[in-house]
């Protein structure tokens, strides 16, 4: 413990000179001699650090979520065939049922990187790119809100709320994921406090990242749209003047930056093709069956979670002493209804909202309290820890371990920890037999398990579908349905296929499991286990 | 001056956007841009297949023997199969099959049978279809924007499956410029339906066995093509569909696949419209299926409706009616008429088939051969193939010496009330 050794002067008033004293009484260094010579712009403070702890702790736990079962298998599987061929297909190509059906690959660079980065790191990698769009939404959201606001807390509850909302939608691995990277970013740019002259940059070469790295830039095009709208809006209610709306700053910015966003888009292997191709996906047929493309309903989790943020946020209307919008309106207006229209448009509506309840809630705060927040504590301590923090955030994911200590020694180790960063319900089981004994034909399988019997089966191994539904033809996804939900032409359907193996989860398809069971002068139970049962035709076709 | 600085730079932004859509649209493919015009237009993306003939091409059956089809089998058999049909309620299956038979030029001295310009009338011309029909019943011809659809299904009155009337129509020999008058159009022609058909294929459909057999006489040797929503299809595409599962499913216990198949084969040869690899493919399968005829065949000369269980099918034989075995026969005569040397079973199996279906044939009733008229006129087909000779040819010749009797024609065992009965299912 070191004391304060402070220069005295004399009581006569004249001044003695100054010797300061390095050491204290007890030997040690005099810290308090000790001046914060960090430069001011890199100084952070205790707000930005607990934020940063926040989020470092949420980063390290998202590093561990095993990875999902579905999509991700799927996209390595086409960024691997676009690294082996060198092209892009432009019809689908490993859905041997899809033969022929035209494939705008809107994820196409996410895919190419996502299968590097395996290559490079295995799932720990993929775990890590994972956490990490998450953790820029989420950073996005807190670091802008606590920019304008001051308040952590707020920040950090705006956080919650987001996550709340899209957790079951961010449990899935996804060329998604990196949408709502450039979502977010374009979002934080467009609505920042003060415009600055990049952006006009800035914002249409994520855009053009965008619409290589996932369909969804539709949306993010759709958003500077309401923003633009809203702002000429706000406008022309004040001014009550078309011309002052026209020549206003920031509403022209605004419409600037989202034509030259609508031709960024364009930069992209389809070129102009990419526009119709996103309309054509999400209004396929096929994905009225599948239970993320249904209306948001109270009865679903991320419903409720949904629930609560828009309650919150009326109630913070209701009191909030900063101005509301047009913007912000349409934007949660138009996203709110989309997500009623169908749960998953929710991880776009849900930081959209958690951003406005963070806005509202501070303003809401700073009234009733009648003070602006304190100013926090600001040094190059608090620099040094946020660095310090992140090193030990990354060291303790599996990616920094790789990087740390080097890739595990033994096959065994290497089988285990893949088992562990994989989701339970993943198919590995499924995919060991397989590869022991290839099927003949055609595989019938559970769609959810399509991508990785796809990605880890034998090569040569025919699947009936897998989770890009809308390259399926509607016939053979109808069909799909008929025989996993055992309609009355479950059994001629398989005949009429060809199947003559069955790759099923028996908790997901327990009635097609039940009666393949009865039928045992045509099925036989080749593979059990309480996740997988396979199923082989004892007189293949 | 900051106004006008607002307004170029402005100007600049409107011009550096347009001109980036503009070029965007200028280099991109014909399928982004159909793709482009059907969202924004509404205009579903299909661009009509050239057609590159007139005339569909007919696949010549390949043998010439009388030893096996004797004129007078051949002859008694095409007596019975006549298109005997009252002018009321005329189902389109059997006018189908009939016009497939007998073609468009057969003309018959039996004033009950209808020619083949009448059937073929009856199926391209609304005005015949409801002077047989009466409105009531929703028109076999539906007008779309985009061509004329056949309507098929099980409804009374309709088609009964898909593409079967356009693959009839094609083998009968009607030109593609032949004219198809819907209820309200009187410009469509063949090429019409044959686009239509071309725009509403679905691979996955329930049959594709007549698709197949229509396109391959119509587009070939065009090997692959876009279908609507733009689709890839392809004869390789349609060939695998038809491999694909048991071979006893679909129509007529499977054969009309076999036929297909061997009509893709035969297609091949002229054409080229098949990969190697599935050529090989296709053609192994109809090796598959002559070692199976050759071990399902019965010691009376007939093939069983479980022909493909081969050994088995004679070993233990199933309990079916005699219809499914004339069903099975025919139709396995049917491609062998136009299949290889190699693909053959012994001649004496053939023989041995034509002889048995013969004398089946031969014992109908005029009523059992209407009610299954659909069956025989495929024996009619098979046997006329075995001697290389168009049925309406060869009726036409034999009844110059053999002329029509009318004592012959009642025998006793149609009731005409019945009949019209018969007619309206």
């Amino acid at each position: 413990m070191s004391t304060v050794v402070e220069n005295v002067k004399s009581k006569s008033g004249q001044e003695t000179p100054v010797t300061p004293q390095y050491q204290t009484e007890d030997g040690q260094p005099n810290l308090a001699l000790l001046e914060d010579r960090t430069p001011e712009a890199f100084k952070a403070t205790s707000a930005l650090t607990l934020i940063v702890g926040a989020l470092g702790a949420l980063f390290v736990l998202l590093n561990y979520f095993p990875i999902w079962h579905t999509d991700i298998w799927g996209h390595l599987s086409y960024g691997r065939l676009i690294l082996e061929t060198g092209k892009m297909p432009s019809t689908e190509p490993l859905m041997p049922l899809a033969m022929g059906v035209p494939m705008i690959d809107t994820a196409w660079l996410s895919q190419i990187l996502g299968y590097l980065t395996f290559q490079q790191f295995g799932t720990a990698g993929i775990q890590f790119l994972y956490a990490s769009a998450i953790l820029f939404v989420a950073g996005s959201i807190a670091i802008s809100l606590y920019a304008r606001t001051k308040q952590p807390w707020v920040a950090l509850l705006a956080v919650f709320f987001f996550y709340w909302c899209d957790y079951q939608q961010l449990l899935i691995v996804r060329p998604q994921l990196a949408g709502m990277v450039c979502f977010a970013a374009v979002f934080m740019l467009a609505t920042a406090f003060t415009w600055r002259k990049w952006f006009m940059v800035a914002i249409p070469v994520v855009f053009a990242l965008w619409a290589n790295l996932h369909g969804s830039f539709i949306v993010g095009l759709a958003m500077l749209g309401a923003l633009t709208v809203g702002r000429a809006i706000d406008v022309l209610r004040r001014t009550r003047s078309f011309k002052m709306m026209l020549s206003e700053s920031r509403t022209r910015q605004l419409l600037f930056v989202t034509e030259l966003s609508a031709a960024a888009v364009l930069l992209n292997p389809y070129g102009i093709g990419i526009y119709p191709a996103v309309f054509e996906i999400s209004g396929n047929p096929n994905l009225q069956n599948l239970i993320e493309w249904d209306p948001l309903t109270l009865r679903m989790k991320q419903g409720q979670a949904a629930a609560a943020l828009f309650l919150a946020l009326v109630g913070l209307y209701r009191f909030s002493p900063r101005r509301v919008s047009a913007g912000e309106v349409l934007l949660l207006g138009g996203l709110g209804l989309g997500a009623l229209w169908t749960s998953r448009l929710i991880v776009w509506w849900a930081p959209v909202a958690a951003y406005y309840f963070g806005l509202h809630g501070a303003a809401v705060w700073r009234m009733w309290m009648q003070a602006r927040p304190a100013e926090p504590k600001r040094g190059g301590l608090y620099t040094v820890s946020i660095l310090g923090m992140a090193w030990i955030f990354f060291a303790y994911t599996p990616l920094g371990g790789r990087v740390l200590h080097g890739a595990t020694d033994t096959p065994e180790k290497e089988a285990a920890q893949l088992e562990r960063s994989l989701s339970r319900k993943t198919p590995i089981e499924a995919v060991a037999y397989l590869n022991e004994n290839p099927p003949q034909g055609l595989v019938f399988n559970s769609y959810e398990w399509g991508d990785y019997l796809m990605w880890a089966g034998p090569k040569d191994m025919k699947l009936f579908v897998a989770s890009h539904v809308h390259l399926v033809p509607e016939e053979v996804w109808q069909h799909y349905l008929e025989i996993s939900q055992v309609a009355s032409t479950w059994s001629s359907k398989l005949d009429r296929y060809g199947v003559n193996t069955i790759v099923i989860n028996p908790q997901l398809h327990k009635g097609l499991a039940t009666r393949l069971d009865d039928e045992t002068e045509t099925w036989e139970k080749a593979f059990e286990s309480n996740k997988t049962v396979i199923f082989e035709r004892r007189k293949k076709i | 001056m900051k106004k006008s600085s607002q307004k170029k730079t402005f100007v600049i932004v409107q011009i550096a956007v347009l001109g980036a859509f503009a070029i965007a649209l200028l280099f991109s493919n014909a399928q982004a841009r159909t793709a482009l015009k059907a969202k924004t237009l509404g205009i579903e993306s299909f661009e009509p297949v050239p057609i590159p003939r007139e005339e569909p091409y007919r696949v010549k059956p390949l043998y010439n023997r009388p030893d096996i089809v004797s004129d007078e089998a051949l002859a008694a058999v095409l007596e019975k199969i006549q298109p005997r049909f009252s002018p009321r309620e005329m189902k389109p299956n059997h006018i189908e099959h009939a016009l497939r038979t007998w073609g468009v030029t057969a003309t018959f001295q039996n004033p009950n049978a209808v020619s083949g310009q009448g059937m073929l009338e009856f199926l391209t011309d609304h005005g015949a279809y409801i002077e047989s029909w009466g409105k009531e019943v929703r028109p076999i011809l539906e007008e779309k924007p985009t061509g004329i659809r056949i309507r098929w299904g099980a409804e009374t009155g309709a088609s009964y499956h898909h593409d079967h009337w356009l693959a009839c129509v094609t083998e009968a020999g009607a030109s593609l410029n032949t004219p198809v008058y819907g209820p309200s159009r009187r410009d469509d022609t063949l090429y019409d339906v044959v686009q239509e058909s071309l725009r509403d294929f679905r691979l996955d459909e329930r049959e594709v066995e007549w698709t197949a057999m229509a396109f391959g006489l119509w587009i070939a040797p065009t090997r692959e093509w876009v279908g609507s929503g733009g689709r890839e299809y392809s004869f390789d595409l349609i060939a695998e569909r038809l491999l694909r599962g048991h071979k006893n499913l679909g129509v007529c216990s499977g054969t009309h696949r076999v036929y297909s198949l061997m009509l893709l084969l035969r297609l091949d040869e002229e054409f080229d419209v098949l990969t190697d690899a599935m050529h090989a493919k296709v053609y192994a399968h109809m090796e598959n299926v002559r070692d199976l005829i050759i071990a399902s065949q019965f010691p009376d000369g007939s093939w069983p409706g479980n022909w493909p269980d081969g050994k088995d099918a004679v070993d233990n034989p199933i309990e079916e009616e005699l219809y499914k075995k004339i069903i099975s026969t025919g139709h396995q005569l049917e491609w062998l008429s136009i299949a290889p040397p190699a693909l053959q079973p012994p001649e004496e199996q053939v023989r041995k088939a034509v002889d048995w279906i013969v004398e089946v044939t031969k014992s109908q009733t005029r009523a059992e051969i209407k009610q299954r008229f659909t069956f025989f006129s495929h024996v009619g087909v098979a046997l006329a193939n075995w001697r290389q000779v168009h049925p309406a040819d060869f009726w036409r010749e034999w009844e110059k010496t053999h002329p029509y009797d009318p004592a012959i024609e009642d025998d006793g065992s149609l009731d005409t009330k019945k009949t019209e009965q018969a007619n309206a299912h």
